[in-house]
């Protein structure tokens, strides 16, 4: 065991980000602000090794785990739960889709890092809206990047890409 | 309580939260004060007509409890129930006679196969350590499970595992000079809430222990609560650290050397 106890001055604290996780939203709360009155059906899909070949192919983004959080809007759409490696946590956040398989939000459900915690921010969030598979969703040249947040940012983009090949390759077919 | 497991894929990590949660919630219905059938409350019903048998973790509880108790030389103890009931930070046990006044946690007796028995009717509560006993626990079952990096956290009782260094920040009341943090690798860290203990002049202040055990930890609290400063041999002694914090006399550090020949550090502004 090792112990060391360090007092951060008050004054230093406008540089220094609080070193404890930021919960926003649980996943139920998350899908109950993303479908307001719905109820949810559970559909998790365990991805066979063809599916998430055919997801990295599409999305040029690696499927690090196999299961697919996603349950199904009574009122139409789909939820699903995920997350992204930020700098140095994992960031989970959720995706709503609607029946047509197009994004109609994207909420972040906790932020561990130090900074970065800007992808939180809704008009960045709001760039999501409306893409659905097949559409671009590079950084800087159709969602415009954050200062500060680079990574953090380039990996939500590239999660909502993943979940949207996701999409097409083992949901839509439900 | 927060769970937080590493190293283990999603299913298996699960399975070991899960497994953990159970650790602890059984722990908490054989020691519960308030729970009528919990073993604590059969004691205290029953253990001064004849001995009653325990769970294993009751008796391993005590068995931790009394040998504090001796070493604090009863400044840590288990049978001060009747007064935080009076103080109405307890209610009373259903169906348990009045203690007697004069029992002490010399009259509580552990006898073979689990069987515990008083010397005179009393009534124990275990609150003041089974929290960090759970926590112990708890990290046994992740760690068995595969865990690489784990930690619990009961609310201000937490216990990490793992080759990274976790960030804690304490919380007292207020922060004084600084804010401040608990750099730790595979230990353990209790700190008092500043509810009223019997016998301290110590209100207001806020302390944290760090010791490897969660119970270790949970137990010096209450010493280093009511002693202060006179706690440190027998923090030495369990290879423990203690911050003590008031507004009074700002951070106060003593006992064990956790981090090397470095003392506490405050960095420069």
């Amino acid at each position: 065991m090792r112990a060391r106890f360090v007092l951060y001055p008050l004054s230093a604290l406008t540089l220094i980000q609080p070193l404890h996780a930021e919960v926003y939203l649980s996943v139920e709360q998350a899908r109950n602000l993303m479908f307001p009155g719905a109820t949810f059906a559970q559909a998790f899909i365990t991805l066979s090794d063809a599916q998430a070949s055919a997801i990295e192919r599409d999305s040029g983004v690696s499927v690090r785990d196999r299961t697919v959080h996603v349950w199904r809007a009574s009122t139409g759409g789909w939820f699903i739960a995920d997350e992204v490696v930020g700098k140095h946590e994992f960031i989970p956040f959720a995706l709503a889709l609607d029946a047509t398989g197009a994004v109609k939000s994207v909420e972040i459900l906790e932020y561990r890092e130090a900074y970065g915690g800007d992808v939180r921010n809704s008009a960045w969030r709001a760039q999501f809206v409306g893409k659905a598979h097949g559409a671009a969703l590079e950084l800087n040249n159709d969602i415009k990047n954050i200062s500060g947040a680079t990574l953090s940012s380039k990996h939500i983009a590239d999660g909502v890409k993943r979940l949207l090949a996701t999409y097409a390759v083992a949901i839509a077919a439900h | 309580m927060t769970i937080r497991a590493h190293g283990l894929l999603p299913a298996a990590a699960q399975r070991a939260i899960d497994d953990a949660f159970t650790a602890v919630a059984h722990i908490h219905s054989c020691m519960s004060f308030h729970e009528r059938e919990s073993d604590v409350s059969r004691l205290n019903r029953e253990a001064h007509e004849s001995p009653v048998a325990v769970d294993s973790a009751a008796f391993d509880v005590l068995d931790i409890a009394l040998r504090f108790a001796e070493e604090s030389k009863g400044v840590f103890d288990i049978t001060v129930a009747p007064q935080l009931v009076d103080l109405e930070l307890l209610p009373s046990p259903a169906g348990a006679s009045r203690p007697d006044p004069a029992a002490t946690w010399h009259d509580v007796e552990l006898l073979p196969e689990r069987r515990v028995r008083f010397h005179r009717p009393l009534w124990l509560d275990l609150g003041g350590i089974a929290k960090g006993y759970a926590v112990d626990r708890a990290i046994e079952r992740l760690i068995a499970h595969g865990a690489t990096q784990t930690s619990v956290n009961a609310g201000g009782d937490l216990r990490v595992y793992g080759a990274r260094t976790e960030h804690v920040l304490l919380a007292p009341d207020t922060y004084g000079d600084g804010v401040p943090v608990i750099e730790i690798e595979n230990g353990s860290i209790a700190s008092s809430e500043p509810r009223a203990h019997t016998g301290s002049h110590r209100a207001g202040s806020f302390v944290s222990v760090i010791a490897e055990d969660c119970v270790v930890a949970d137990a010096l609290t209450k010493v280093v609560f009511a002693r202060g400063r006179a706690a440190a041999p027998l923090l030495v002694r369990h290879g423990a650290a203690a911050h003590l914090y008031n507004s009074r006399t700002g951070w106060q550090h003593f006992g064990a050397h956790l981090s090397g020949p470095h003392a506490p550090a405050l960095l420069a502004s």
